[in-house]
């Protein structure tokens, strides 16, 4: 038999073990949300490089599947704890703020042309994924910090090409970033 | 009272359970992510599910995946009821109980 110092420390062990089991699960399926948002975002800014009049459409298309995309993501692998469904409802929740208060940033209280959509946007999104990653997980840190600083290089210094620096960036970043996860 | 489980009780062994308990009844865990999690060998962490699967405690499933072998681990329900025993004790040692 062993002793309470002994069987805290096995009792630890199994928490640390639950924990990492946790996160790896988290990381699996953001990762499959980041390479799908990737893959969406690069098409997108693709398009608005080689075809901006029709941009508009194509960043609507983009949303929808992402959002789609997730929806899936959440009915395939539900929530295991009891409060499932009130945390869905409310995840679903965030992300109408979340549009609805970039809408009003951009086309309400500001008037933003096309560069300025295409650098708010990422900056905006990647800063719900660091703030995230500060309760989730160094990795979502890592890859908000890393494409926002990459978005507003491009602001600054890319030329024309921008679109293309940010399907790159953005979409290849995401992808990239979600495939890593994977790895962790 | 309440006897720890011998073949749980060992610290991989312990991990291993914890990690796949830690999971939905019907999913288990690929060999390469139980061992990134419980940070084991391939050989040491083989060998320990081996003594797991032996006691009905995990059940081991091996197919491919295109050309690569992937092996699947997951827990039994005599697993899962063994492991809620183990920490119940464990808690039980804890709380004066048991010594």
């Amino acid at each position: 038999m062993i002793d309470s110092r002994q069987a805290a420390a096995a009792l630890a062990d199994i928490d640390d073990i639950v924990q990492r089991v946790r996160q790896s699960q988290l990381y699996e399926l953001a990762s499959l949300a980041a390479v799908w948002w990737g893959v969406l975002v690069f098409v997108a800014n693709v398009v608005t490089w080689l075809w901006p009049i029709y941009a508009v459409y194509a960043w609507v298309a983009a949303d929808a599947l992402g959002i789609g995309g997730l929806v899936v993501l959440r009915v395939m692998n539900p929530p295991q704890h009891p409060g499932g469904a009130a945390a869905s409802v409310r995840l679903l929740l965030v992300f109408v703020l979340f549009f609805a208060f970039g809408y009003l940033c951009t086309n309400v209280i500001g008037h933003f042309g096309p560069r300025q959509l295409g650098t708010f946007w990422p900056l905006y999104f990647m800063l719900f994924y660091t703030l995230a990653g500060l309760w989730f997980g160094y990795a979502f840190v890592a890859i908000g910090l890393g494409i926002s600083a990459l978005t507003l290089f491009g602001f600054f210094y890319i030329g024309e090409a921008f679109p293309l620096w940010m399907a790159f960036v953005n979409g290849g970043g995401l992808i990239l970033g979600g495939l890593w996860m994977r790895r962790i | 009272m309440a006897e720890l489980d011998d073949i749980i009780h060992q610290p991989l062994r312990l991990k291993i359970m914890a990690a796949l308990n830690a999971l939905p009844a019907t999913s288990g865990l690929e060999f390469s992510r139980l061992k990134k999690l419980t940070g084991a060998t391939d050989g040491n962490l083989g060998a320990h599910i081996e003594t797991l699967a032996k006691a009905g405690y995990v059940s081991v499933e091996k197919a491919f995946v295109g050309k690569k072998p992937q092996t699947t681990v997951t827990a039994t329900a005599a697993g899962r009821g063994a492991f809620a025993r183990h920490v119940a004790t464990l808690q039980e040692i804890i709380a004066g109980k048991q010594s």
